[in-house]
């Protein structure tokens, strides 16, 4: 319970220093809201007019204020470009967003884990070298150049896949998603409608692709590593001197004591996707929060970037409690720590 | 689902388990198998069926600021024109007549130009099946005119008679242009009275994708940043009906990512393309790449209140430095032509015997020596979200430099560029660049006025320059545009000749419009009086 309340408390004064410190850069850098709100040739009255409608002529600490008690009472403000309520608009793309985020986090697991192993077992030959290769050019090219370049080669060279979109333009005349969660694909496959399912999967593809090199890079880097240092620990020479077999040693013993940070890692991961999915949906007009998010940062569309920020902030929390509690299952002591 | 089974993890009835005997290589090698099977599935999944050949699907950059036709006065104009109707329409430069009825069929004028006359169209109804009449244009124009983010086109109307239900009459406080007027792509879309007596109970009545136009599409769906689905009118009063009955379009900001959509086949046609990609899309024989007159035209403005830039002999050594032709070619990617002053070619008062300043950095040494100045650092600002700026400003920094003047350079998101030049002139930018365009073609009124006529507190004027002289030419020009055309583009053109003796700006190049056509398609040609809108009810196939 303490364990739990501590995380709490930090939880809540982490949310209050980022809604602070993003509210306070939005108020502070000249920009005029009237353009995101009334277009690029608002006259100067209508800007001004605006300013007070939307309680900007107000001091900074009472606008905080307000801002604070509307977002604690569910109201996270209208969008300056939509003229939408935030929450609303996030509500509207989260289920893209997580849809694409799971699928990236699992091609990083899936791909990432399994070639650190396989890198870790041929440890010094060629197919180590090819896994590094591939590791340090996930993790070090950025996912706006890596998605241009998937999408010139596949999208637009070798035509296998949709250059962008969720969906073909067509699905939502010849076979509509009945909405059921609100996840496309999910309820796709909950509706029976396979036509789209298989559909979204092929649009899937390059944009989850992209978001998961990143984290495919360190997490076949780190899953080397740890398998390697395991295999070089003593109960595992003493494991070999009792003439178990190395698939046996491998598998059995090492890859289990080398799980811990890998878990940790992949926590921080599938947080680093949540701002990965800025880039990655621009790049292929993905409907989620981050082409929301950056068109809003595009237009200094202030009510939204703060929602954004919050969104991200409690992501991160989420995700660091889930990576602690799945910690501490497969490590006692996290709880004692 | 009790058990689920992941590469490394099992937890079974919520539990996590030992991971004894979950891993073993033919698992792995399972894995493995299974998921390239998924992958190859996905790769050659056939695509969504042969779409019915009435849907039309377009990618383009254009966001919605608003789809209150009355409010309207940015790039939702793309969508406007299609749904909304003026009582005019302007046809492009050269095309004669210079007017196509819309909503009216008839119009003329007093011999002053004071008291206009329509003649409404019959038949015409608006989506939500009201008529179109006299009253409901009167309702139209005059909420255009005090709530209208574009109201002040209608500054010379002083009241509005109906003597009939097909009869407008406009009575003008002075004469002005009310055939260009009722044409402008902004604050001139006649309304359903309907609408406008909702939006008068709920301000947020449209933005959901409401609509009260009479134009031959209706909005179907709307996301916002996201799509627009219009729908055709079933009663719209033309009499050829659209070829597409439905046009899907996809809001995306990312040109290179609309380019891929067209040449992937993903829609049938994508506007805002980048200049940089007119080269590559040349060489497709799937395309053609047209190029027209644009009102988009790039200006400089010094900070006349600042020494030494309130010299106008430092403004004009400035002038004198740039290498006009290569900033052309760079900023425009071949698809420019230098610029006669601020109002661009192809636009009412343009005029083709304005000067226009060369590089002559020898003289422009020379005048800066004999205004005793040494040891300059300029700072310049520009929209960093404009990629042709990003190309050609180093350029101009580089020229500054070739005359001994220093500059700092700082690229900036146009509104917080736009808020800081209005914040404190005194201490600002030294020379702001901007992209401009009028708001209905007359850059007299708009680009003349707008950018350099003095004003009180600065809003587009940020040179901050005060010429009494300029100030009375334009002004006096503009109360003879509605009755003395000719007379008017006299007293524009001297005062162009004091933009260029005076340079309280740099006049960069027009720019032109380049579209990408795919040859299956017919499109209608870009019009220079509606530079944001597509007209969709006259795309068809080649």
């Amino acid at each position: 319970m303490k364990f739990l309340r501590n995380r709490l408390s930090s939880a809540l004064l982490v949310l209050f220093g980022a809604s602070l410190i993003t509210f306070t850069l939005a108020r502070v850098i000249p920009s005029d809201p009237s353009l995101a709100y009334i277009g690029p040739k608002a006259t100067a009255a209508e800007a001004a007019q605006l300013k007070i409608t939307l309680g900007l002529d107000q001091p900074i600490p009472f606008q905080y204020f307000k801002y604070v008690m509307q977002t604690l009472h569910g109201n996270w403000g209208y969008s300056l470009s939509t003229k939408q309520s935030v929450l609303t608009e996030i509500a509207i793309r989260l289920p893209a967003t997580l849809e694409l985020i799971i699928f990236a986090m699992g091609f990083a697991l899936l791909f990432g884990v399994t070639l650190g192993v396989y890198a870790a077992k041929y440890r010094g030959r060629f197919q180590d070298s090819l896994i590094r290769i591939l590791a340090i050019a996930g993790v070090s090219m950025p996912a706006f150049w890596l998605g241009l370049l998937l999408q010139m080669l596949f999208a637009g060279r070798l035509v296998w896949f949709p250059a962008t979109g969720q969906f073909d333009i067509e699905l939502k005349y010849d076979h509509p998603i009945t909405k059921v969660t609100g996840f496309p694909l999910f309820d796709s496959v909950i509706t029976g409608n396979y036509h789209a399912t298989f559909n979204g999967l092929h649009h899937m593809i390059l944009p989850a692709l992209t978001l998961s090199a990143y984290s495919f890079g360190l997490l076949s880097r780190m899953a080397r590593a740890n398998l390697l240092e395991v295999m070089s620990q003593d109960y595992v020479k003493v494991a070999r001197a009792y003439g178990l077999s190395d698939r046996l040693i491998f598998f059995k013993l090492a890859l289990r004591n080398a799980l811990p940070p890998i878990v940790t890692v992949t926590g921080l991961s599938s947080a680093y996707l949540i701002t990965g999915t800025f880039f990655v949906e621009q790049v292929y007009n993905w409907p989620g929060i981050g082409s929301f998010a950056v068109n809003s940062l595009l237009s200094i569309d202030y009510p939204a970037i703060m929602g954004i920020t919050l969104l991200a902030a409690i992501g991160y929390l989420v995700i660091n409690f889930i990576v602690d509690i799945i910690q501490s299952k497969l490590d006692p002591r996290v709880w004692l720590k | 689902m009790k058990t689920l089974v992941r590469p490394f993890i099992c937890i079974e009835g919520g539990k996590l388990m030992s991971f004894k005997n979950k891993f073993s290589t033919p698992r792995i090698r399972f894995i493995a198998i299974a998921s390239s099977a998924l992958l190859a599935i996905a790769s050659f999944a056939v695509p969504t069926a042969a779409h019915a050949a009435s849907v039309f699907k377009v990618a383009t950059s254009a966001a919605v600021t608003t789809w209150d036709p009355v409010q309207s006065f940015s790039t939702e104009a793309f969508y406007m024109t299609n749904i909304y109707e003026p009582l005019l329409w302007k046809n492009p430069d050269g095309v004669s007549p210079e007017y196509s009825p819309a909503l009216a069929t008839a119009w003329t004028s007093s011999k002053d130009g004071k008291t206009w006359t329509f003649t409404l169209r019959k038949g015409a109804t608006f989506h939500d099946g009201s008529a179109v009449n006299s009253a409901a244009v009167k309702a139209s124009l005059l909420s255009s005119k005090s709530d209208g983010g574009a109201g002040f086109i209608w500054d010379a109307l002083k009241t509005i008679d109906t003597p009939s239900d097909d009869t407008v009459v406009m009575n003008l406080s002075y004469a002005a242009p009310m055939d260009l007027i009722a044409s402008s792509t902004y604050g001139a879309y006649i309304v359903s009275p309907k609408a406008l007596a909702a939006v008068a109970k709920d301000a947020k009545y449209y933005e959901s994708g409401k609509d009260g136009g009479s134009g031959p599409y209706t909005i179907s769906s709307y996301k916002a940043g996201s799509s627009v689905v219009l729908t055709a009118y079933a009663n719209h009063w033309a009499t050829t009906k659209p070829a597409y009955p439905t046009i899907d379009i996809s809001i995306v900001a990312d040109g290179i990512t609309a380019q891929q959509m067209m040449t992937s086949g993903q829609v049938d046609w994508a506007t805002n393309i980048p200049l940089t990609s007119m080269t590559s899309l040349k060489r497709n024989n799937k395309f053609s790449v047209i190029t027209y007159k644009s009102p988009f035209n790039y200006v400089g403005y010094f900070n006349t209140l600042r020494a030494p830039l309130n010299n106008p002999k430092v403004r004009q050594a400035l002038s004198m430095a740039l290498n006009y032709r290569e900033i052309t070619a760079v900023g425009g990617q071949g698809y420019a032509t230098q610029a006669r002053g601020p109002v661009p070619a192809g636009i009412y008062p343009y005029d083709p015997a304005t000067p226009q300043y060369q590089m002559a950095r020898a003289k422009a040494k020379s005048l800066l020596a004999s205004a005793g100045v040494t040891n300059l650092t300029l700072k310049i600002t520009y929209a960093s979200e404009n990629s042709a700026e990003a190309r050609f400003v180093p350029l101009i920094k580089d020229a500054f430099e070739a005359i001994g003047v220093h500059a700092d350079v700082q690229g900036i998101l146009f509104n917080q560029q736009w808020a800081a030049a209005k914040k404190d002139p005194a201490n600002a930018q030294d020379l702001f660049i901007v992209k401009y365009w009028p708001t209905y073609s007359d850059a007299g009124v708009d680009n003349l006025w707008s950018l350099f006529h003095s004003s009180a507190k600065p809003f587009f004027n940020l040179s901050y320059w005060k010429n009494t002289a300029y100030d009375k030419l334009v002004d006096d020009a503009i109360e003879l545009s509605g009755s003395d055309k000719a007379a008017a583009q006299k007293l524009y053109s001297q005062a162009m000749m004091i933009l260029y003796n005076e340079a309280p700006g740099l006049y960069l190049y027009d720019e032109a419009q380049v579209s990408v056509v795919p040859k299956k398609f017919s499109i209608p040609k870009y019009n220079i009086n509606y530079p944001f809108s597509a007209f969709f009810a006259g795309m068809k196939l080649s």
